[in-house]
């Protein structure tokens, strides 16, 4: 099945009826890129045989990133939602390269919403081409969700600003051009911009992951790092409201990445059940393998329109974020249930072949990752309750 | 230098459902550009890069076959030309006269390139029947293409050897997939496609007075396959030896 699959156009011509077909042909020769330039290089990928930086960088200069931003700064100027779905197909064809594609798109998403001009003119052509890469430095060693903890200061000494302090679990940490900073001033969180290499910006060991092998993560560490006063984004103490932005909007793109994942668990699973047999006939005949496919693909429908139509209230300009943790919390824990049932349905080969088994592991990091689902649920029950007041 | 690209808006054949009788999903099936077409393209493109000039895609096709104009134009192509037919409904003596007659209006050509075959019929017949029709030198199955000045030395791919061949300028050419390897559009190139101009023609137009093209034959099977299933036991040694044998007998090794 070719990534940029019949349901996707389906989904084009309900959701654009005036503008699938422009959107269709951005997405089928994105899909057609992936599929012969990444998805025969994912185990690959997966067991550190080959780096990703490769294809990542003929991924971002295909225009990838491109996607939803400005014309004015080498954008495409197409809805979000086109993005959300080229990230879906992303992470069927090489989760990790998806992972660390996202991450860097939030960035140039927060320069783009709230950096100043000079800043915007400066970094996004850079970021959209795929000429730097960008990494989005918020959790800390012992601060995640829990942003108002943050250790990091950023003190303001003449025309610089002094960082100190460690970040960690940082995707593109070590190979970014560029890091989003979030650090505390005197009047609170605050958002910087640290170009690579930096005398003061260290990096610790890749960590060793459960999934998403591919993505390199690690501490950043913080020493007198020194930036110029033109590099604070947006107003000092507004940091936290800018990362709480940006992270809403990555929330849709983590779901649709989680789609995608459990989209190539399915697939695969649909095929073995067709071939492999049992008791003299085909284990797609029993009714117990049945009922799973028709869940597994009834869940992964069902979070693809979650996150769409988070996509679609974000392009309208409404509030989104109840809406976006729905999307992540639901599409995450289905990918887990389907990636889980793509196991079963492989018996012990699903067990020991990481053909199989990584889409589980890789599913694994985002009921965590940008917002735990046990905090999002908090979210989503807060916005509801407070409809009572 | 002027190149002209013949390209096909073709049934996806990866996607290609067959019935239960056998017989090829055609209607509502995916389309795309004809696989080995975009070789096509990307040596036009080539040839562009080494001496200049401009590339003009010219399609017979439905308008659903704007898509594969489109597609061209996006990899570098600077004009598509649309002559409005089924190629379907046609035998492929007409598509080669509408081909030809676009050429000509559009012309001269320097260079005309086809693929060796469309991805859906793969008769093959299109590429010589545009060189008899323009009184041009045809080279069918390029590898490798050089022009130099008036003429162009072509490696031609065979069966099993590689002939080298000169001609002169203008002249048609073939190629094989193994030429090139096609570029992706950018996505900001697909984007910018849309712009560039592309030009409608019709079969009246192009070919006044023309009768109706030759009936097609009606209906198409899928080709049955049987494997033989056969199968050689005793020590390696021996069934490599038998194994040899046999495909020699099937006439399926090289000469």
């Amino acid at each position: 099945m070719p990534i940029y699959s019949a349901e996707h156009r389906r989904l084009m011509e309900t959701f654009y009826p005036d503008h699938h077909q422009e959107y269709s042909e951005v997405l089928s020769s994105l899909g057609a890129f992936m599929e012969k330039e990444l998805l025969p290089l994912s185990p690959r990928i997966d067991s550190g045989e080959v780096k990703m930086a490769g294809p990542r960088k003929a991924l971002l200069k295909q225009g990838m990133c491109q996607i939803p931003f400005p014309e004015e700064y080498g954008g495409l100027g197409l809805p979000f939602s086109v993005y959300a779905a080229a990230i879906e197909m992303l992470g069927t064809a090489e989760a990790s390269t998806c992972l660390s594609v996202e991450i860097h798109n939030a960035v140039a998403e927060g320069l783009d919403k709230f950096g100043t001009d000079a800043q915007k003119r400066a970094y996004l052509p850079k970021l959209l081409s795929g000429e730097f890469l960008a990494s989005f430095t918020l959790t800390e060693p012992a601060s995640g969700s829990d942003a108002g903890t943050m250790a990091t200061t950023a003190e303001k000494r003449g025309g610089e600003y002094s960082i100190n302090g460690s970040k960690m679990f940082i995707t593109n940490a070590g190979e970014a051009d560029l890091y989003l900073v979030f650090a505390e001033t005197k009047k609170g969180p605050s958002c910087f911009i640290v170009e690579a290499p930096n005398p003061g910006m260290s990096f610790g060991e890749d960590l060793r992951k459960l999934g998403m092998r591919g993505s390199r993560t690690s501490e950043v560490v913080f020493s007198n790092c020194r930036v110029p006063e033109g590099n604070l984004v947006g107003e000092e103490g507004k940091g936290a409201d800018y990362a709480k932005e940006i992270l809403h909007s990555a929330r849709i793109i983590v779901a649709a990445l989680n789609v995608g994942i459990a989209q190539i668990a399915y697939e695969k699973s649909l095929a073995y059940a067709r071939q492999r047999r049992a008791f003299g006939k085909t284990i797609s005949e029993f009714q117990l393998i049945r009922e799973k496919i028709a869940d597994m693909k009834t869940e992964i429908d069902a979070a693809r329109l979650l996150y769409f139509y988070a996509s679609r209230i974000k392009e309208s300009g409404g509030d989104y974020s109840s809406e976006a943790s729905q999307a992540k919390v639901f599409s995450t824990e289905m990918s887990l249930r389907v990636c889980d049932s793509a196991i079963q349905i492989h018996g012990g080969y699903g067990y020991t072949t990481d053909e199989v088994h990584r889409h589980w592991r890789d599913a694994r990091l985002l009921t965590i990752g940008e917002g735990t689902s046990e905090v999002l649920r908090m979210l989503i029950a807060r916005r509801e309750l407070a409809k009572l007041r | 230098m002027k190149i002209a690209v013949c390209v096909k808006h073709a049934v996806d054949e990866t996607e290609l459902k067959v019935d239960s009788g056998g017989n090829p999903q055609l209607k509502g099936a995916p389309t795309k550009m004809s696989t080995f077409d975009k070789n096509a393209v990307e040596e036009a493109l080539r040839l562009k890069a080494a001496h200049q000039g401009e590339v003009v895609v010219v399609t017979v096709g439905t308008p659903e076959a704007k898509k594969t104009m489109k597609e061209a134009l996006a990899m570098g192509a600077d004009k598509g030309v649309l002559v409005s037919a089924d190629p379907m409904a046609m035998d492929t003596r007409r598509t080669s006269e509408l081909l030809a007659a676009a050429l000509k209006k559009g012309g001269p050509y320097d260079v005309i390139l086809c693929s060796e075959g469309s991805s859906d019929m793969y008769s093959g017949l299109v590429p010589p029947m545009l060189g008899e029709l323009l009184g041009l030198p045809y080279v069918g199955y390029a590898k490798k293409i050089d022009v130099n000045g008036q003429s162009a030395k072509v490696e031609r791919a065979l069966e099993d050897s590689v002939e080298v061949v000169e001609a002169p300028l203008p002249l048609v050419v073939s190629v094989v997939s193994e030429i090139n390897e096609p570029r992706y559009p950018t996505l900001i190139q697909i984007m910018q496609a849309g712009k560039k101009p592309m030009e409608d023609l019709t079969p009246e137009a192009l070919l006044p007075g023309a009768g109706p093209p030759m009936p097609l034959v009606k209906g198409m099977k899928a080709q049955a396959m049987a494997r033989k299933r056969v199968v050689f036991e005793g020590p390696p040694e021996e069934t490599a030896k038998k194994l040899v044998d046999a495909l020699a007998a099937e006439g399926v090794l090289p000469r």
